[in-house]
């Protein structure tokens, strides 16, 4: 046993040799396995050498201890930095194939109608200044459509010529002002409403006519309500609509249920930058005070106490100038071409 | 209605442009809607004869002509018209001249050949379709006259004019108006005054109710002839055509004044004019020569022999004008407006005159109108008026309306004093006196206070009211809950690929029925539709819904996912309910470039749809549709929302999709719809109504346990799912499907038989779960399912 520490030296140095080649040249996560088993393992290259301190003299050991022992942690370091690279480059590899410049998949999304988005921000823009919604019947009696609102009995509006009856006498709603008097009569003052809504009228279809048409309705009732109430509200609820450098336009106008009265237009870039007629509104009228405390039995409504203001607009002519369609019918033709622009 | 600006500056001492008064008029109600120029108004323009024409040297079509437009020097045209000849005179715009639509004379080359202006047509020149080729001009016209001379433009408004206003249907009005808001000062028509006396053998009334005040003048020795050419122009001028020198005088003073007249043959009339109303199924032929049935409800105007014109509305063909007349009866009176309405509207007239009186006209303005027709037809036609006005009933008398200024501030939401107010109202000819202010005769509006204060605003401008923000609370309504679920749903629809559709209400009686929850017994139709087609309101939101698909697949969709929320109408109650409407077909997702099998949309795509819809705590559950009343929906299910029926699913039969579908399109068309209340009553805006129930969230892990079960291909799901639940287990938690499949060979699985893989989860809230209770509690459920639904384990 002559030279054994020798030699066994000499084999630490081979082995290391053996192994750093053998991590090399290691080409996947497979064979650096193998490798750490092979020298590192219970059974490994290195184990089996350690074996061989046994027969060394106790001067040896430590020397060759240490030998043994760098061996161990330059293997081990060794495979640790291999694994770390060989995983970079599998990592990067795994990525590296895929063409990013497809495009995304799934479900096509889906979307909101035009009247539907513009119906919502009225109503958000009307909720910031306290307003509630209401509600009412698009079926009406006579009296709530037409009498309530002052509007004589012989008043073209009237005519079967402009409004659709059913058989009993009842009608479909020519304005969204019905809602103004069925909340009257069913609440005191003071009223802070808005009301959407549907309207009819016996209007030949067209590209610029649907007999069925959307609006918006709103009222306010209470002690010393005014016309500078009225101007503040229009104009705020228009601003908020369009954006600054919105030019708001109050007409004279005439109607039945309220004096005075007032057609808006409006002026906006958003609008191709032309006067548009888009409102109507004005201060309620006193008859319609009157015929709403006779409805309901008492005088909270007395026209001495209270005032209010009332207004509505049209939303179809407004829709089809924001969406740019040049037929109002497409607001209900439901062609998904149209639709889909429109995402919530 | 049409307002000519130069008649109206007869009445209107201005210096304002025509777009400055048009200003001022819609800024005072009277809405300008356009401004129609006639003649022409376009310089360098002149007449022009034609000297010489030869044949174009390189068109066929073309003429080279020499023209002598009165500078001196002839100019060479090429000319495409062939309607003139040498010698005629014709306009010329000469170079620098700007014609309609911005085009800009210029000398230049036509083919070749120079030309140095061009040679119009009245079409060229805004004169009107006219006749084709160049606007021959009359013989006599000077070389060299500018164009504007000979056709001297005219400006028109058209006006709108509310029905509260008939005072602004004159010329008179509008300069009265025009001058109160700044427009310029009113030059006021005088005629000289004429005595006025009762006389019932020649004018009565014997129907207060119909007429306050009737008159007539007579007038001998007049000569019925075409009128002079100021006159003609002036009515041309607004759209109406000249007749003779009689008739387009009293519609003159009408288009003036605002007052309706109608002159009556005199020797045509037997005995005294009577306002009466007319005998029951009277007959009377009009001036347009049309017979009329007349009823107890027309007024009329009768001598002896009977109805010579309907009051307010139309004359008589018999007793009307004509060449041989030469003597008249001019009437001038004031018929109620709810009598000519209710004519007007039975007899299907409506002339100038009606329009008039059905809105009211001025009773003093009916006397001084007659002065200022006699007077011009005096001057026009000749003859001699009697020396007086033959009045029955009587003006009613001043008006004067009291006003509380406190009440104008407060609607107004103004400062404003006392005097300025009645400063204002005088510019309207308003009087202020002890008791409020004097209303002048030709404002039948103005009654209430409020009338007044409506007034003031306009003359104050509402342009000089400082705005006021208020921003009061708001307690949420019913509807507002209603509106904020609804927009939820929307929203969360949208997200998940549905696109939202609006279609009418008015539909087709047709699919209405075969769509209806509530039996085609109660279809609500509408008395006087615009057509079959919009006859009925809709019932259910379906058949609009697939009017949508059917278009949409007409336009090459190739999947369709379409929802509505709308309202649906029927016979009873509730009359009008909102409703949530679903359609689907075509693909699930659209093809992509993974080459994922694409799979039609079906049943239980909807299905799953609509369960998600529900909470976790009110879960939406579904039943076989008992009743077979949806003949288009044989495969249906009904929807239930915490156990009350709520809406239907279903496909459409084959015969029902195949009219739906069009060119090859196949797949099933899924359907649904339900009660937007009733989900929303289950719904507690995402919060669970009972927290405390469903408040902690499980500590201990659950345990999943597969079945693989053998069973008759024909029991369905539903039976497993009852007996699992029916089981009871303390442990068991939930169950799903996982997988089914059967075999058509009869190898992997017997005929008649299927293979249900299910799913089934235990768990408790306070410990975790051993191997061998989960095991007992599946032993006890598979023994029940071999009992209760038929069906075997599989190896």
């Amino acid at each position: 046993m002559e030279n054994q520490p020798a030699q066994l030296g000499v084999r630490i140095e081979s082995l290391r040799i053996e192994a750093l080649s053998a991590i090399a040249e290691a080409s996947d996560s497979g064979g650096l396995k193998e490798s750490r088993v092979r020298f590192l393992g219970k059974t490994g290259s290195v184990s089996l050498l350690s074996e061989g301190m046994r027969t060394l003299s106790k001067e040896e050991r430590p020397v060759m201890g240490k030998l043994l022992n760098d061996l161990r942690e330059a293997v081990t370091a060794a495979l640790d930095a291999k694994e770390s690279t060989l995983t970079a480059e599998a990592d990067a590899a795994a990525l590296a194939t895929i063409d990013t410049s497809l495009p995304g998949t799934g479900a096509e999304a889906g979307s909101l109608h035009p009247l539907s988005l513009l119906v919502d921000r009225a109503v958000q823009i009307f909720r910031r200044l306290g307003f509630a919604i209401a509600d009412g019947p698009d079926i009406e009696t006579e009296w709530h459509c037409f009498d309530a609102l002052n509007t004589p009995a012989d008043h073209p509006a009237r005519n079967e010529q402009d409004t659709f009856y059913l058989p009993d006498g009842r009608l479909l709603r020519t304005h969204t002002s019905s809602i103004q008097v069925r909340t009257m009569v069913a609440n005191p003052p003071p009223i802070r409403i808005i009301a959407p809504g549907s309207a009819y009228r016996r209007d030949e279809v067209d590209a610029t006519h649907l007999a069925q048409f959307t609006q918006m309705e709103g009222l306010y009732v209470a002690p010393g309500v005014s016309l500078a109430d009225l101007k503040g509200t229009i104009e705020f609820f228009f601003l908020e609509l369009f954006g600054p450098g919105t030019e708001i336009r109050f007409r004279p106008h005439f109607f039945p249920f309220t004096e005075p009265s007032y057609e808006i237009d409006l002026r906006t870039e958003a609008l191709d930058g032309k006067w548009m007629e888009l409102a109507g509104c004005g201060m309620v009228d006193p008859a319609v005070f009157e015929e709403v405390n006779a409805k309901r039995g008492d005088s909270v409504y007395d026209p001495e106490k209270v005032s209010g203001f009332a207004f509505g607009f049209g939303l179809d002519r407004l829709a089809m100038n924001l969406t740019g369609v040049s037929d109002i019918r497409m607001l209900t033709e439901n062609d998904l071409r149209f639709l889909s622009r429109f995402t919530a | 209605m049409k307002i000519s600006l130069t008649w109206l500056r007869e009445y209107l001492r201005t210096d304002k442009s025509a777009a400055e008064i048009a200003r001022i008029l819609t800024d005072a109600g009277l809405e300008v809607g356009a401004i129609e120029s006639t003649g022409v108004a376009i310089p360098k323009v002149v007449a022009a004869q034609v000297l010489e024409s030869v044949q174009h040297p390189n068109a066929d079509r073309l003429s080279v002509c020499k023209v002598d437009d009165g500078s001196g020097t002839p100019r060479q045209i090429v000319c495409g018209a062939k309607n003139y000849k040498v010698g005629d005179k014709v306009p010329l715009a000469q170079p620098g001249a700007v014609m309609p639509g911005d085009f800009k004379i210029k000398v230049g080359k036509l083919r070749g050949v120079e030309s140095e202006g061009m040679m119009c047509s009245s079409k060229e020149l805004g004169l009107g379709e006219g006749a084709d080729g160049l606007l021959i001009l009359p013989v006599g016209t000077v070389t060299g006259t500018p164009l504007i001379e000979l056709f001297p433009s005219e400006e028109v408004f058209e006006i709108e004019i509310t029905p509260n206003r008939p005072d602004w249907l004159g010329h008179l009005g509008v300069a009265r108006e025009a001058a109160a808001f700044g427009c310029g000062e009113l030059i006021g028509i005088t005629s000289p005054p004429v005595a006025t006396k009762e006389n019932p053998a020649v004018a009565s009334i014997s129907t207060p109710d119909a007429s306050s005040l009737y008159s007539i003048r007579r007038i001998d020795g007049v000569k019925v002839a075409p009128s002079p050419e100021w006159l003609r122009k002036r009515l041309e001028s607004v759209g109406l055509r000249s007749i003779n020198n009689i008739v387009d005088v009293t519609n003159f003073v009408m288009y003036e004044m605002g007052q309706p007249l109608h002159a009556f043959d005199a020797s045509k009339i037997d005995g005294a004019l009577t306002v009466r109303f007319a005998k029951d199924g009277e007959a009377f032929t009009a001036l347009d020569g049309k017979e009329y049935k007349l009823s107890a409800k027309d007024a009329v105007i009768a001598d002896t022999k009977g109805v010579q014109a309907v009051a307010g509305i139309t004359g008589g063909i018999a007793s009307g004008v004509s060449e041989s007349t030469t003597s008249l009866l001019l009437e001038s009176a004031v018929f109620e407006p709810t009598v000519i309405r209710r004519s007007g509207r039975a007899l299907g007239i409506s002339t100038d005159s009606s329009y008039r009186f059905e809105r009211g006209v001025d009773a003093q303005g009916a006397l001084a109108s007659s002065v200022r027709a006699t007077e011009l037809i005096v001057e026009i036609a000749g003859g001699t008026p009697a020396p007086e006005l033959i009045v029955a009933g009587s003006p009613s008398p001043s008006r004067i309306v009291s006003l509380r200024s406190d009440r104008v501030r407060s609607l107004l939401g103004i400062t404003i004093d006392d005097t300025a107010i009645a400063t204002l109202l005088a510019k309207l000819g308003l009087k202020k006196v002890e008791v409020g202010f004097e209303i002048p005769t030709w404002r039948n509006d103005l009654t209430r206070e409020v009338d007044l204060i409506e007034e003031i605003a306009r003359l104050h401008g509402i342009g000089n009211i400082t705005p006021r923000f208020q921003c009061i609370p708001a307690h949420s309504s019913e509807a507002d809950k209603a509106y904020d679920f609804a927009r939820s749903l929307r929203r969360r629809l949208s997200g998940g690929g549905f696109h939202e559709a609006r279609s009418g209400t008015l539909t087709g009686s047709r699919d209405q029925a075969a769509y209806a929850l509530s039996g085609s017994a109660s279809v609500v139709t509408v008395r006087n539709p615009m057509g079959e087609e919009h006859s009925t309101l809709r019932a259910s939101l379906i058949p609009g819904l697939l009017e949508a698909v059917s278009r949409n697949l007409r336009h090459g969709a190739d999947a369709i996912r379409l929802f509505e929320i709308g309202r649906v109408y029927q016979n009873k109650h509730p009359v009008e309910s909102t409703r949530l409407g679903i359609v689907m077909t075509g693909g699930t997702s659209p093809a992509n470039w993974r080459g994922e099998a694409e799979r039609s949309l079906d049943l239980f795509d909807l299905k799953g749809i609509i369960a998600r819809l529900g909470s976790r705590i009110e879960p939406i559950t579904f039943r076989a549709l008992t009743q077979p009343s949806l003949p288009h929906l044989p495969l249906a299910l009904e929807i239930l929302i915490a156990g009350k029926p709520a809406g239907i699913l279903g496909v459409l039969s084959p015969a029902a999709a195949r009219e739906v579908m069009v060119g090859g399109h196949q797949g099933q068309i899924a359907v649904a719809e339900l009660d937007l209340a009733a989900l929303q009553a289950t719904s507690g805006n995402g919060f669970s109504k009972n927290p405390k129930k469903h408040g902690s969230l499980p500590k201990f892990p659950a345990i999943r346990r597969d079945l693989a079960l053998l069973m008759d291909a024909a029991t369905p799901y539903a039976v497993v799912e009852e007996t699992v639940l029916g089981a009871k287990e303390e442990l068991f938690s939930s169950v799903t499907p996982f997988d089914i499949f059967s075999d058509p060979e009869g190898v992997k699985v017997p005929l008649g038989k299927k293979s249900l893989g299910i799913a089934l989860t235990f768990q408790h809230s306070e410990r975790t779960l051993t191997t061998e209770e989960v095991t007992e509690a599946l032993g006890r459920i598979v023994t029940k399912l071999r009992e209760s639904a038929g069906a075997e384990i599989r190896g």
